[in-house]
């Protein structure tokens, strides 16, 4: 696919995306009832849960693609790895900002060590160590295999992470969209939070899209030059 | 040469260097001993007993010290372009990993070893029922932090950070050898039955593996030219 289509395609998903988070914005203010026993600070669950379905699917991108450019060398395997690194680090970074604004209030306390909050913690800093790894070796192919190495290594770690930091008592509210009974949550609340997620993940699309094909962009500029120099 | 001949070559050779220079595992001692004397004066011994955080003084100067091992894994090697030699032998890229995570596993635990023994003088800790015990837990966690700290460092000697970016890598993995070995250990010391400690040690192990296999698997990514 050439690239201005993929950047096309980018642009079209971000803008939907923008307009998805601003409809979702209005929903969350004015539209969804105020749940019972939290009150009015529950609606921030809205941005927070999305973001964190969204950030773990990033992450998943980024696990597959670098074990996949490691096996196969495919450049722009690389490209949709890092790509997907940096919308994941966004939303990431969404949710360690609302996270804590809703737990000053619901818990009392800005921080605990929670499973889900360490993980997430921890994931923003794999992801750190991934675009280190990637910016600081003189040879960019280099960087490449040693962030699919980060990548990699992150994501089996992973599951190890969860169940270690489970030994420790949960305080987290329990999935109640993601559950095995289904949904547990009143109807509009849910439509809610799947606007959210479709919004989230229209918006991750785009800078997806967006962040690979400037990818790709600038790795033919990189090879036109490097022909110009021979 | 066969494969365990190769492994074992690569081990001597680190052994072998370690004991004429004896810079890496001088350094980590005396880095553990210095670290017990500063937490004398950290904290206050008449509000805490040495039993409840001594397993936790001791992982964690297991983990700083050994970073100071493990972030020079490479360095010697690397200044005269020795690496190139070894990576240009016949030994396959694993067998080169293992050598090197064996011999940091063999440095590592002498200075383990060495963190109880001076911790317990110090502090005047008891080993508990089990000593044996403890030290099998130390060295499975131990195993898992070579494994993964040799695949690191032989990537942050690749980039112009060095050893400054081996905490940022490797410090997130470490998680799950933190909550499951210093669970294990502070039990033991407590003198808990060994039942107790069964499942942190059976997931210790499943770190250790996991982070081998991986290392074993990665390592020729890192060093690939």
């Amino acid at each position: 696919m050439p690239s201005a289509t993929i950047r096309n395609a980018g642009t079209v998903l971000a803008v939907v995306g923008v307009l998805g988070v601003l409809i979702l914005h209005w929903l969350v203010f004015f539209w969804v009832p105020t749940e019972a026993s939290q009150g009015v600070i529950q609606r921030i669950f809205y941005i927070h849960v999305p973001s964190a379905w969204v950030a773990f699917l990033a992450f998943g991108i980024v696990a597959l693609c670098s074990a996949v450019y490691l096996w196969l060398g495919d450049e722009r395997v690389d490209q949709a790895a890092a790509a997907a690194a940096e919308g994941g680090m966004v939303f990431t970074t969404i949710v360690l900002l609302t996270g804590p604004l809703w737990g000053r209030i619901a818990w009392g306390t800005f921080w605990t060590w929670e499973p889900r909050l360490t993980l997430t913690l921890l994931l923003w800093f794999i992801y750190l160590g991934y675009f280190m790894v990637r910016s600081s070796t003189q040879d960019p192919q280099r960087g490449k295999r040693f962030a699919a190495v980060v990548g990699i290594v992150g994501a089996i770690d992973i599951p190890l992470i969860h169940i270690s930091v489970l030994w420790f008592r949960s305080l987290h509210p329990q999935p109640v969209v993601m559950n095995v009974e289904g949904p547990a949550l009143p109807a509009e609340m849910l439509t809610v939070m799947f606007v959210g997620a479709g919004s989230f993940l229209l918006l991750f699309g785009g800078i997806f899209l967006l962040r690979y094909s400037l990818g790709l962009a600038e790795q033919a500029i990189a090879v036109r030059a490097r022909a110009a120099q021979i | 040469m066969t494969y365990l001949g190769q492994v074992y070559a690569i081990i001597w050779k680190d052994l072998l260097i370690e004991v004429r220079t004896r810079e890496r595992v001088a350094s980590m001692g005396a880095f553990a001993v210095l670290s017990g004397v500063l937490f004398n004066f950290a904290m206050d011994w008449t509000a805490v007993r040495p039993q409840d955080v001594g397993a936790g003084l001791i992982w964690m100067t297991i983990v700083f010290g050994g970073m100071l091992g493990l972030g020079r894994t490479f360095m010697l090697e690397a200044s005269d372009s020795a690496f190139v030699g070894v990576l240009m032998s016949p030994a396959p890229k694993d067998a080169i990993f293992l050598g090197k995570a064996i011999a940091n596993f063999i440095f590592l635990m002498l200075i383990a070893v060495f963190i109880v023994v001076v911790f317990s003088a110090f502090f005047g800790l008891d080993l508990g029922p089990n000593p044996g015990l403890v030290f099998v837990v130390l060295a499975l966690g131990a195993l898992g932090f070579v494994a993964l700290g040799t695949l690191f460092s032989a990537l942050a000697s690749g980039t112009g950070m060095g050893e400054t970016l081996l905490p940022i890598l490797v410090f997130p993995l470490l998680v799950p050898m933190i909550v499951f070995g210093v669970s294990a250990t502070s039990r033991l010391l407590a003198g808990r039955p060994v039942s107790e400690v069964a499942g942190n040690v059976r997931l210790l192990g499943a770190f250790a593996v996991g982070a081998v296999a991986a290392g074993a698997a990665l390592f020729r990514f890192v060093v690939e030219e």
